[in-house]
Formats: structure tokens, C-alpha cells, sequence
């Protein structure tokens, strides 16, 4: 019983990493750049969708604007700063990426200050019963949006002629200048989508878990799920954030407990702390080690 | 390093050492946070700069020196032997760290060592019998030659020693068959290959020697805040070194050196503007923007850094005095005055 309701909570929130880990892989895919700055994005969604709710919009309505909004922040920072350096070392396009986390980190200090805020209810409250196990509309909602939206715009990726021309630009630019698709129109694009995505990432995190500056290490915890389901793998990226969420999950409530019980038989060590964060990237160093191009990505991506 | 940047290095070395023996608590606080911060920024600059692996796991082993220096230090042995024992522990660390750069590449190495840098910190908090948790390592005075050292401008003497022995040093393996390895290494393994370099072990050796002098910057951090705490040592402390070479300048000691002293002071400078500001919040808040918006503007409008900013204004100069001898014999001048300019880039 324990272990069904670890896994919905896991795939609650492995529906919102896929989310985020949506957006790296898509901005990685067309612009080569890995974004180190979504969980920023994640986070000032939540709070721009947190103020446009605390004006009396309906919540359809705040989480709609919320998007469109970090569309317009994702297209001007591919705009102003990642198109400028196109030919700069990829040390220097990860710092920018980071200089971009810390600048928006600390804009919302400055607006909203670093305390956690209690998110307005975005969804009816109450819960289900499903076998015995009460599951809140919280989570079932944040896991048919998020999954919804991830499988929705892998469909449109692959379906529509905009998803046709974003993925030409991403496979081959030149090919696709060719051919008269506007790449770098593209690359905007990607950065307006999957900004996009990262907010409503952050906003569903925040209706789960209240919203604070610390909303924005998603991005971080993102990564493993990244390399696992493979770079350049949008739905790689999707399986794996639904593995690492029931994984983390399992972790929480099942490992730790047990662990915790055998290190104090045998050691003086009290507690294992946040085992769930650091599982993940121990699973992403064996994955890199052992294939380097993640569960589902091209050999070619490996870049040895 | 040539002989007049070392006669340089080393002047300018005692005079702050000077300055900071005589200097109040404050300028003296300063003065060996700057340097500690430069050993860390050097430390890195030569596995990124010099080597061109990217590792994000430089806070974890500055960690793992504060605390090997803490431990070492509490256990009663002398202050040299413990920081020596930090430097050790460090690069031990730092070629685990490194260990899968012989596999991976670029980004995907990156991302490796940010792994690594969580692993890290997560290890600090639970190694409770080892590191005393997240409550932090109390570190005892540390005793150089019998002697305990008293006051911030003894440490600042002892650090600012300390960052012109690692410069020198790091300075003359790069004039090294080792150092000119790293080098070859960054520009193309292929090329390193061709020429009979072993890659791998030139990469070790990189991660080795730059985690012991990141390992000598952790131990002088535990025993100048006399703490080693597991919330100094997260992914924040590697962006900030980071931020530290890309301002001074990838591949340049003194670039090291200059960046640290501007990361190190600009939170400081902001801060006392900042204090016109109503609450603390607001100043810390204040202080991150424009440490993020510095990152960004430097990578945009002067990606290799003050030291590159300082040559060209320094060739501008030299430039406008040489003209009218240059335009005679200009071809085997510029080819001496670039050969000159690779070495002094050392």
C-alpha cells in the first residue's frame, strides 16, 4: 500500500521534472546551449503567475498570462545574450547561463523577499479515494497538465509543420537555411516554448509544495534526468522524469527509513539526510560512465 | 614565468604582506580573503583555463580541504602539516573527481563533476562523526612553528605567502613539458595524441595539482573563519571561483589573481553602498543582481577577462610609441612581440 502511494506522489512529481527537463533538452537541441537557468525560469513563473492570482485573475487565466509572459523572458534572453555568443567556449555559455540564475534568484528577493509563501489554491481542494489511498487534486491535477502539455507538445514537435521546421533547424542549420527556414527565428522559438513550459513547471511545483526562491534547484535536480533519458532526447527526457520522480519517492519513504535503521545499529551516524537528492546523481555518474548518450539518445551525442 | 613577472610577483607579495602586517583588523580580513579566494582561483584556472575541463566541483574540494585541514588541525598536528594534509586530500579528491574526464568530454564532464559537487556536499552533512554535520566543524587556532598565530595580520602575512609560493609555482610547471601538455591538451586531444602525449594521465596530473592548491585554499579558509560548515562549500562557492577566472581571464595566473580581488571586494563595496538600502534582504538581494549581471556583461562585451582588457590598453600604448620603427621591419617585430606575448601569458 505504502509503495502505490510513493509511486503516485513519484509520478506527480516526475510529470513536472519531465516538464522542465523538456525545456533544457529542446533549447539544447536547437541552440547547443545546456541552460543552467530553467529552474530560474521555473521560479519566476511561479511567482509572476503567484502576483497575477493576488490581482483577482481566475486561475485559468493567471496561469495562462503566467506562460505567455515567460515566453516573452525566454525569447528576450536567447535575444539578448545567447545569440551574442554563439562562438564563445562552452564554459563561458554555461556561466552566462548561471550569471542569468543568480540575476533572476535575486530579483525576486528583491520583489517578493525570501520567505515561502502559501500558494492561493489553484485547484478544488479535496481528494479522492483510489484503493484505500486518498490522492489530493493537487496531485492529480499537476500530473495531468504536466503530462498533458509534455506528450502534447511532443506531438506538435512531431506533427505540425512549425514542429517540422524546429526540428530541421535543430538537426542540421545550415540544411535548414537552405531551405529558407529562418534558424534563428527557431532558436527564439525554443526559448519562448520552453520557458513557457518551465513556468508552468513552477507553478505546478509551487501549488504542491508552496512557493520560495528555493523552487528554482529544479533546475539542477533536472539534470540527472536529463542524462539519463539523453541529451538530445525529448522523449527520453519525458520517460526518465517519470523514473527519477517514483525513484526519488521511493528513496524518501522506503530506503532512508531502513537505511537510517541500519546505520545507527552499526555506526553513530544519526540520519542520512536528503538521500532522494543525491540518489539521482549518483544514478547520472553511472549513466554517463557506462552510456554516455543516456537510455534513449544517438550514439553521435557523446562528443568523444 | 619569466624572471621579471616572478621579481614582480614577489615585490608586490611583500608589499601587501607588508601592508597587511601593518593594516588594521579590517584591511587585514580583506587582504587574506582575497588571497585564499586567488589560491582557489588559481587552483581552478589551471584544470579550466590551462587544461580546458570543465569541472563545477571546485567548492566540493575547497570542502574537502577545510575539512581534512580542520581534522588534521583538532588532531593536534603542526599548522604546515595540515595544511600540506589539506592540499593532499584535495588532489586525492580532485582525481576522483577527474576520473571520468578519461571518458567523457566537454559538457558531459561538466555535468559529471556537478554531480560530483552534490555527492560532496551531501557527504559533508552526514559524515557526522567526520564533519560534525550540518552544525559545522569548530576549527582550533592554527600553530605555525611551535607558535600559535594570533591575529588576522599574521594570517594575512601567511596568506599572502602562500598565494605568491602556489603562483610561482604553478607558474614554473607551466613552463614545464607538464604545463605545455596541459596546454596541448585543451587545444586538441588529437593534436596531444599525435605528438606522444599520454591524455589521460595529463589530465590527472591537471586534476592532482589543481585539488591540491584548491585543497591549501580550503584548510587556510577553515583555519582563518575557524569553521568548516557544509553550506560554505556548495555549487555557489564553484560558480563564484568560476566567476573569478572568467573575470581575471581564462589561462592567466595573474588574471587569477585580479579576478579574486574584484569577487572577493565588489560584494564588499556593494555592501556599503547597499547600507543606504532600508532592509537586509533588500542589500543581499541587491548584492546577487549585480554579481549576476556583472557575470553576464563580462562574458558579453570582454570574454577573456580584465588582464586581456589591461594588454589591449597596454599594446594601445605601446603601439602609438613604436609606430614609426615598426613600419620598417613590422613583420619580424610583430612575429617577436607575439612570441613575447605567448610567453608572458604564462
Amino acid at each position: 500500500m505504502l509503495a502505490l502511494q510513493l509511486a503516485i506522489a513519484g509520478v506527480a512529481t516526475g510529470s513536472i521534472y519531465a516538464l522542465i527537463a523538456l525545456g533544457i533538452v529542446l533549447i539544447y537541441k536547437c541552440s547547443g546551449v545546456v541552460n543552467f537557468a530553467q529552474g530560474a525560469y521555473a521560479m519566476l513563473g511561479a511567482y509572476i503567475t503567484y502576483f497575477l492570482l493576488r490581482l483577482g485573475l481566475p486561475s485559468i487565466v493567471s496561469v495562462l498570462v503566467g506562460m505567455v509572459l515567460m515566453a516573452l523572458v525566454g525569447m528576450v534572453t536567447e535575444r539578448l545574450i545567447l545569440r551574442r555568443m554563439l562562438k564563445a567556449q562552452i564554459v563561458s555559455v554555461m556561466m552566462v547561463t548561471l550569471g542569468l540564475l543568480i540575476f533572476l534568484k535575486a530579483v525576486c528577493l528583491a520583489i517578493w523577499g525570501p520567505d515561502q509563501i502559501a500558494f492561493p489554491q489553484i485547484f478544488p481542494s479535496g481528494a479522492i479515494d483510489f484503493a484505500g489511498i486518498f490522492i489530493t487534486y493537487n496531485y492529480i491535477a499537476a500530473f495531468v497538465l504536466a503530462s498533458a502539455l509534455s506528450i502534447g507538445f511532443l506531438l506538435f514537435y512531431r506533427f505540425t509543420s512549425l514542429g517540422l521546421m524546429q526540428r530541421c533547424a535543430a538537426d542540421n542549420s545550415r540544411a535548414a537555411l537552405a531551405i529558407g527556414i529562418h534558424v534563428s527565428n527557431q532558436v527564439s522559438i525554443a526559448w519562448a516554448t520552453s520557458a513557457a513550459l518551465a513556468g508552468l513547471g513552477g507553478t505546478l511545483l509551487a501549488s504542491l509544495g508552496g512557493l520560495s526562491l528555493g523552487i528554482s534547484d529544479i533546475g539542477l535536480i533536472a539534470f540527472p534526468v536529463i542524462v539519463v533519458g539523453g541529451l538530445d532526447s525529448l522523449a527520453g527526457a519525458l520517460i526518465a522524469g517519470f523514473l527519477l520522480g517514483i525513484l526519488e519517492a521511493f528513496t524518501e519513504g522506503i530506503l532512508t527509513p531502513n537505511l537510517e535503521e541500519f546505520l545507527r545499529s552499526v555506526s553513530n551516524i544519526q540520519s542520512v539526510g536528503a538521500l532522494q537528492q543525491v540518489i539521482p546523481y549518483a544514478l547520472l555518474v553511472l549513466m554517463l560512465l557506462l552510456r554516455p548518450q543516456g537510455i534513449f539518445g544517438r550514439r553521435g551525442a557523446e562528443r568523444v | 614565468m619569466t624572471m621579471r613577472s616572478f621579481f614582480i610577483g614577489l615585490a608586490l607579495a611583500i608589499a601587501v604582506a607588508l601592508i597587511g602586517y601593518e593594516a588594521n583588523r579590517f584591511v587585514a580580513y580583506l587582504i587574506y580573503s582575497v588571497a585564499i579566494s586567488a589560491i582557489g582561483a588559481l587552483s581552478l584556472n589551471l584544470v579550466i583555463g590551462f587544461c580546458g575541463q570543465i569541472t563545477f566541483a571546485q567548492g566540493a574540494l575547497v570542502g574537502v580541504g577545510a575539512y581534512a585541514g580542520g581534522i588534521l588541525g583538532n588532531a593536534g598536528w603542526g599548522g604546515g602539516l595540515s595544511l600540506l594534509g589539506a592540499g593532499v586530500f584535495g588532489a586525492l579528491v580532485s582525481m576522483l573527481v577527474g576520473l571520468p574526464a578519461l571518458r567523457l568530454r566537454g559538457l558531459y564532464f561538466a555535468i559529471s563533476t556537478l554531480a560530483a559537487q552534490f555527492i560532496l556536499s551531501y557527504l559533508f552533512k552526514i559524515l557526522v562523526p567526520l564533519t560534525n554535520g550540518v552544525s559545522g566543524l569548530v576549527v582550533k587556532q592554527l600553530s605555525l612553528f611551535g607558535r600559535p598565530v594570533g591575529n588576522d595580520q599574521e594570517y594575512a602575512m601567511i596568506c599572502v605567502t602562500l598565494l605568491f609560493l602556489s603562483w610561482a609555482f604553478i607558474g614554473r610547471v607551466m613552463q614545464t613539458n607538464i604545463g605545455r601538455a596541459f596546454l596541448v591538451v585543451r587545444e586538441s586531444e588529437l593534436v596531444a595524441r599525435g605528438m606522444g602525449i599520454d591524455v589521460s594521465q595529463t589530465k590527472l596530473k591537471a586534476f592532482l595539482l589543481s585539488g591540491f592548491f584548491a585543497g591549501l585554499c580550503g584548510g587556510l579558509f577553515a583555519f582563518t573563519s575557524r569553521l568548516a560548515n557544509p553550506e560554505a562549500f556548495e555549487i555557489g562557492l564553484s560558480v563564484d571561483q568560476t566567476a573569478m577566472i572568467i573575470v581575471g581571464g581564462l589561462g592567466s595566473l595573474a588574471g587569477s589573481v585580479v579576478g579574486a580581488a574584484f569577487v572577493t571586494l565588489l560584494p564588499e563595496a556593494i555592501q556599503r553602498l547597499g547600507e543606504l538600502l532600508p532592509s537586509a534582504d533588500l542589500i543581499s538581494a541587491f548584492r546577487e543582481m549585480a554579481f549576476g549581471i556583472l557575470i553576464v556583461l563580462f562574458l558579453l562585451l570582454e570574454p577573456r577577462g580584465l588582464v586581456a582588457l589591461a594588454r589591449r590598453l597596454g599594446a594601445r600604448r605601446e603601439v602609438a610609441s613604436s609606430s614609426a620603427v615598426r613600419s620598417e621591419t613590422g613583420v619580424v617585430e610583430s612575429g617577436v612581440a607575439v612570441s613575447v606575448q605567448n610567453r608572458r601569458e604564462l
